[in-house]
């Protein structure tokens, strides 16, 4: 993610509610950005994809749309079965398509030709114009194609494999299905009674050689007698086809490959690996064996919280509609942050300002754009931080930057451990306007562009006025339902990595179920006793990143050696 | 170099809107379809544009060379292409904001995929039934089936613009004329 940016804690990871520090590894699997996280109403918390219980509601083709009842979807193998197929050679959607009319012989093209087209028909991709008739596909009507290939999908190698496999898995799977279903306590706690994990464990536990011994840490407690047992449980499976004679079978590999490489004349000749990956077996390599492949179903699920298995979003169930019949997102809770360096804005703007004048397309604009841009160590930098609230009512904000460096600099007694920069923002509370449809067509934008000129100009005509503008740390600017506040970061001279740290967030908002006698105070929440009763506190956490620290080594260096 | 003559030759049942911008020594074909806002620069030799083309919107032909630059029947030129192809045959497709340079030559039934960039060093010749796709330019050989049908929808296209583009488009009409 581009810096400055924000990303919002899920606290589903550890027990503790505060979030690792920022520069440890593990602190990016604990941020997410807004937009992906969920809200649980009961639990009062944010819930990420990460923790969320998500269950299919149901199965469509993305390309006819068409609604596939799951209990046909393992019957075709999760592929649309209608008329949907993919581009072997370039994964587009392929169309159906009529044959041309007989050519009449006489090299010039017939036209006109009449609007039914004429059997046999083909697949087409309208994109790289490969056709089916390549690998001698053809159809006798355009419709239910899945169903006129099926007997030679039927008759694949790799389809009779499967079912192979499928038929020594059934009793397996069956047995399992059955025991966690008589005895649901027992299977949750000693996992090994499952007979599918029994397997596993037992097929890992298998000797290969050259590797080394896989030894579960509870195999040893249990003796040798379940082992033994485990083995049992599952028959060894013997392939149909032989893979070391596979090639003979028109598959592919071993000799007949070399022999097939040494005539080659050129590359794409052979498939590339990205149109052979999604098949299951050894295919030949040649592109002109590649068969069009049934568009894999897609599917809508829904998430449950996973305290309180409330559900927290879920679609509608039909495949053209991409609305949600629930739909808790965290960031119709929570105030949405955007973070923005002013500095590196009008450096932008600037930019772009020349861009327009000159009109030189050509010229990579990066190189110019980064120095100025970048934070340099040992200098002070003012930063926004604009809060919009989803919230009907206005809420109250605080905001505090988690304490993570000193107790880090205590811990570490490295020099180089120091905190490489310190972050100033208000501290006393603010408040944020109640979101309303209207201001989302107000119609402000040229205001605020012609702000936004003018503190450029400003800019340009001395930097020191600036820094000397008494407001950079606190409120500045409040619109509609969003406050932005100004902070500031102070950058140590030794400071490297990124300027990341920890904010907390804690807001307090009217709560949403009052008690019935309040239900007319809307202009008196300043009041003492009604604010007791009927506010509520929210606290989250979030991670900003302003950017990469230049560090002011190799000016130093250079330095030093003159 | 000296300045461009220019010298338009349009055929009387070609289609030229007002609001292209037409440079050098040009000779467009019957039928012929060109959109207004487009581009067609003669700056070093003739460009000849055959029958039954369609020119779109900003799309840029130019002829870089001094020998005449021969398109012939039935090309496409999709919006925003460029093209300084100095031969081009009959039938082609050159999709939306591809780039042809002038090192290529196209022979018929030939697809440049939409954004494709055709930029070698060397001369070289497309064959016919050459189609270019993707973001890194693949070429692979078209089988030729359907092409009939394809002729087809392209003369009922161009014969729905012919229809249709003057109605709301004041013409260009020849020297001659």
């Amino acid at each position: 993610m581009p810096a400055p940016s924000i990303l919002y804690h899920c606290p589903c990871l550890s027990t503790s509610p505060v979030p690792p520090p920022p520069h440890l590894p593990s602190s990016s699997y604990s941020f997410h950005p807004l937009h992906t996280l969920f809200f649980c109403e009961e639990c009062d918390a944010v819930r990420c994809n990460r923790c969320v219980s998500v269950e299919v509601s149901g199965y469509y083709c993305p390309n006819c749309l068409f609604e596939v009842p799951s209990a046909s979807v393992r019957a075709e193998k999760n592929r649309c079965a209608r008329n949907c197929f993919m581009c072997p050679n370039c994964r587009n959607t392929l169309s159906v398509v009529p044959s041309d009319p007989p050519d009449p012989g006489d090299g010039r093209l017939m036209v006109p030709i009449s609007a039914v087209g004429e059997p046999p028909f083909l697949l087409y991709c309208n994109y790289c114009r490969w056709d089916s008739s390549e690998v001698g596909m053809t159809f006798e009507k355009p419709t239910g194609l899945a169903a006129q290939l099926q007997k030679f999908e039927d008759s694949a190698l790799d389809s009779l494999e499967f079912d192979r496999l499928k038929e020594h898995f059934e009793p397996i799977i069956r047995a399992s299905s059955l025991s966690s279903s008589t005895l649901p306590t027992q299977a949750a706690h000693s996992p090994h009674t499952n007979p599918i994990t029994a397997a596993a464990t037992a097929a890992l536990a298998r000797d290969i050689p050259g590797v080394a011994k896989y030894t579960p840490l509870t195999r040893s407690q249990r003796g040798h007698k379940d082992k033994s047992a485990n083995k049992d449980e599952m028959p060894q499976y013997k392939s149909r086809v032989d893979i070391t004679t596979a090639s003979k079978h028109g598959t592919g590999g071993g000799e007949l490959d070399v022999e097939m490489m040494k005539r080659l004349e050129d590359v794409s000749e052979i498939a590339r690996l990205e149109q052979r990956w999604s098949l299951s077996w050894t295919t030949s390599i040649e592109t002109r064996d590649l068969k069009p492949l049934r568009i894999p179903l897609h599917s809508k699920r829904s998430k449950r919280c996973p305290a309180c298995t409330h559900i927290l979003i879920k679609p509608e169930q039909k495949a053209q509609s991409v609305r949600f019949k629930i739909k808790l997102a965290a960031a119709s809770y929570l105030p949405a942050i955007v973070v923005a360096l002013p500095h590196r804005q009008q450096a932008l703007a600037v930019e772009s300002a020349k861009r327009s004048m000159v009109k030189s397309t050509t010229a990579p604009p990066d190189e110019d754009r980064e120095g100025k841009c970048e934070l340099q160590a040992g200098k002070t930098y003012p930063f926004n931080l604009a809060l919009s609230n989803p919230l009907y009512d206005p809420i109250q904000v605080r905001l505090s930057v988690q304490r993570m460096h000193v107790s880090h600099s205590e811990g570490a007694p490295d020099k180089a451990r120091r905190p490489p920069f310190a972050i100033s923002l208000p501290t006393s509370p603010f408040t944020i306007s109640a979101f309303a449809e209207a201001w989302e067509y107000e119609e402000d934008d040229e205001m605020f562009g012609l702000d936004d000129d003018e503190v450029l100009e400003a800019r340009l005509r001395g930097e020191k006025e600036i820094k000397t503008k008494p407001k950079s740390v606190g409120v500045l600017e409040k619109k509609g339902n969003t406050t932005v506040i100004g902070g500031e970061v102070v950058i140590g001279k030794e400071a490297r990595g990124n300027v990341k740290f920890n904010m907390l967030v804690s807001f307090t908002y009217r709560s949403d179920d009052p008690s019935p006698s309040e239900s007319n105070d809307m202009g008196s929440p300043s009041k003492a006793g009604s604010k007791v009763t009927e506010t509520k506190t929210f606290a989250f956490y979030t991670v900003v990143d302003l950017g990469a620290i230049i560090p002011k080594e190799e000016a130093k260096y250079i330095d030093d050696i003159l | 170099m000296a300045p461009i003559r220019d010298k338009f030759t349009i055929h009387s049942k070609a289609v030229v809107c007002q609001d292209v911008e037409l440079k050098g020594d040009i000779t467009i074909g019957a039928g012929t379809i060109v959109h207004p806002k487009a581009t067609i620069f003669a700056i070093a030799g003739p460009i000849v544009i055959g029958s039954g083309c369609i020119i779109e919107e900003s799309a840029i032909v130019v002829n870089r060379r001094k020998e005449v630059m021969r398109i012939g029947d039935d090309n496409l030129f999709e919006i925003g292409c460029r093209v300084e192809s100095p031969s081009i045959g009959s039938f082609n497709t050159i999709s939306v904001r591809a780039r042809i340079h002038h090192t290529v030559r196209i022979s018929s039934f030939c697809v440049i995929g939409a954004g494709c960039m055709l930029i070698p060093q060397e001369d070289e010749t497309l064959d016919d039934y050459t189609v270019v796709y993707g973001p890194e330019a693949e070429r692979r050989t078209w089988s030729g089936k359907g092409k009939i049908q394809e002729a087809d929808l392209r003369r009922k296209h161009a014969e729905y613009l012919r229809e249709m583009l003057p109605k709301f488009n004041r013409l260009r009409r020849g020297d001659g004329a």
